[in-house]
């Protein structure tokens, strides 16, 4: 990973306080799930993609970065210095899922109040409606907003300051697909001007075109952080390609190669093999076959999340129970 | 812009959105009835009191009718504040707050005091209403000093309810919770306050509810410092001659400073830990 660090994780961990009651002690809470030795960094201009299950400590994690919740364990520095809270509060923007902005004040008024909070000048508050799109609607009152001009606002204050990093999460919820591209076109011209990103969505697909790097969460903790290339290396993904020819192959070939998928189509065959080797094309010629289709299909980021966590496509998206504890292991703690 | 100037715009902006809003609205009537109403009512000449009191100056008339500020400016003070963080917890603005640079011992002082000032800049009105109102009726008008003394006192009651509002909602995870901790506080103070001083008494052998007996004035005096209410009381009677509580001038102002000090302490903490 090259370019100049915007922020880096060591060891970051956070542990949520649960109710454990006890006869003597009514209020005494013990540790729960949280996130654990999360070592992550953030460069200059570039957009990091957390993904991960429900409960698998995403946004605990954002929260960690925008400094609402304390660290128990690990450092958050830049250029070798350890950041304290408020530093951290000031080089960050968060925009946190759904605010739900309410009340007859106006988006004038409330940007400014955040302006105010965040330190920075009125007028470049009123500004940045004007890069969120907001600006002819800046005397309009909260709760008049839709939920993507809610998000607009959210993005706004969270821009407020000229923050070193921006963290986003679940920033597409309840945007139509008009917004959700304008909003994607909007991050990537904040990244190329030097902002880094962290983001985590659910929309997978709009995440896996946006983010430059990739983190797999899971169970709170980072499995893998890079790029989806180095992702695919790591994870030992070969490339699977999908195939469609004139007729079947012939038997001696079948053996030859790893069939994921074969299905009869309409003037055809398709197959999705575990495999890209060019010799193929070279057999499939000597055989005669006709290829319509020849194209090397990437592993989506749910097969990526499933190679790295040992789960299938269908537990890992409603084993939320399982996936919200920290897995046994020693953390220098009571366990759970 | 310094932080301190910043803190205080914010503060003001805050006072300014509860100042005209709706709930203050709906409130305004209950605290006109009770405030310059009970005035109104006080400084009749002809008025027939318990024990046959009577008001023998302008300051005693304001006394009477400090009931008002007890009964419905802390009620108001709490209903304000009562979810002065909680509403903002519920709709997530509270973590867009709370990831601002603004130290947080700063962004409670500007929940504090903007929910204050909302609550306080009517009832000095209000209070003032109420001196004119007696001056006009019973021609008796009330020095300066003694104004100070009972605006001064009655913004330190809605400064320790406004707290009290601020605490719960802080504590709360919903508007429901939030609700029936600041008025169950409300009326313990208000309303059980006198149960538990005259049960107490009886425990500790105290002609309970005899206003002439020195020693149960002594003890309801004593125990009057534990509830905010007692201390603001306190603090008006050391503007009235004649009042023997066992509790000196002194004491009754030491005791407004803990119950100033101690509530926003606390709050300032619970600020400083907060999570969304």
């Amino acid at each position: 990973m090259s370019g100049e660090v915007a922020m880096q994780f060591s060891s970051v961990g956070f542990r949520y306080q649960i109710p454990n009651p006890k006869w003597y002690n009514p209020f005494q809470k013990r540790q729960g799930p949280g996130i654990s030795h999360i070592d992550l960094t953030v460069l200059k201009g570039k957009i990091v993609g957390l993904v991960g299950t429900n409960g698998a400590g995403k946004t605990t994690l954002l929260r960690i970065i925008s400094g609402v919740l304390p660290l128990s364990e690990g450092e958050i520095s830049k250029d070798g210095e350890i950041l304290s809270k408020e530093a951290l509060r000031s080089m960050v923007g968060f925009m946190p899922e759904q605010v739900r902005w309410s009340g007859q004040q106006t988006v004038r008024n409330t940007i400014t109040e955040f302006a105010l909070l965040r330190g920075c000048s009125i007028q470049s508050a009123v500004d940045i409606l004007s890069v969120v799109g907001l600006k002819n609607r800046a005397d309009t009152s909260l709760q008049s907003l839709s939920q993507g001009m809610r998000q607009r606002l959210s993005l706004g204050v969270a821009l407020l300051g000229a923050p070193d990093v921006l963290v986003l999460d679940e920033p597409f919820n309840g945007l139509d697909p008009v917004a959700m591209d304008a909003f994607k076109r909007l991050l990537r011209s904040l990244a190329a001007s030097g902002i880094g990103i962290v983001i985590s969505s659910h929309h997978l697909t709009e995440l896996g075109h946006l983010v430059d790097t990739l983190a797999l969460l899971h169970q709170g903790q980072l499995l893998a952080q890079g790029t989806t290339e180095t992702l695919q290396s790591k994870l030992g993904f070969e490339d699977i390609t999908e195939l469609i020819l004139d007729r079947t192959m012939s038997d001696d070939l079948l053996t030859m190669l790893d069939v994921l998928e074969s299905e009869e189509i309409e003037n055809g065959h398709r197959y999705i093999l575990q495999s890209s080797d060019p010799k193929l094309l070279q057999l499939l010629v000597e055989e005669k076959h006709q290829i319509f289709t020849w194209r090397v299909v990437p592993p989506t980021l749910i097969e990526l999340l499933c190679s790295a966590t040992g789960l299938d496509r269908t537990s890992i998206g409603m084993d939320v129970e399982h996936s919200n504890m920290i897995p046994l292991r020693n953390l220098g703690g009571e366990e759970e | 812009m310094k932080p301190s100037r910043r803190m205080m715009l914010l503060a003001y902006r805050l006072g300014r959105n509860r100042l005209f809003s709706t709930r203050m609205l709906i409130m305004l009537p209950i605290l006109l009835l009770f405030i310059p109403g009970m005035a109104w009512g006080f400084a009749d000449p002809n008025i027939q009191l318990p024990d046959n009191q009577i008001p023998e100056n302008a300051t005693e008339t304001m006394f009477l009718a400090s009931i008002g500020i007890v009964f419905a400016g802390t009620m108001a003070a709490v209903l304000i504040a009562h979810d002065g963080i909680s509403k903002d917890r519920l709709s997530g603005v509270l973590e867009v707050r709370l990831t601002q640079p603004m130290e947080r011992w700063r962004q409670s002082m500007v929940l504090v005091l903007g929910h204050w000032m909302s609550i306080a800049i009517p009832v000095i009105l209000m209070i003032t209403l109420s001196m004119i109102l007696v001056g006009y009726r019973s021609d008796m008008w009330i020095s300066l000093t003694d104004a100070l003394v009972f605006n001064v006192a009655a913004m330190l009651i809605l400064l320790w309810y406004t707290v009290f509002g601020l605490l719960a909602s802080s504590v709360a995870k919903e508007q429901g919770s939030a609700i029936a901790f600041s008025i169950g506080l409300w009326f313990l103070f208000t309303l059980l306050w006198v149960l538990f001083t005259t049960l107490l008494a009886a425990l500790n052998g105290v002609a309970v509810g005899d206003t002439q007996d020195q020693s149960y004035l002594v003890f309801e005096g004593r125990l009057d410092l534990l509830s905010p209410n007692g201390v603001y009381h306190h603090l008006l009677e050391t503007r009235i001659d004649g009042v023997e509580r066992g509790v000196t001038n002194l004491i009754s102002y030491l005791a407004a400073v803990v119950w100033t000090v101690a509530p926003l302490y606390l709050f300032q903490k619970r600020v400083n830990r907060l999570v969304p």
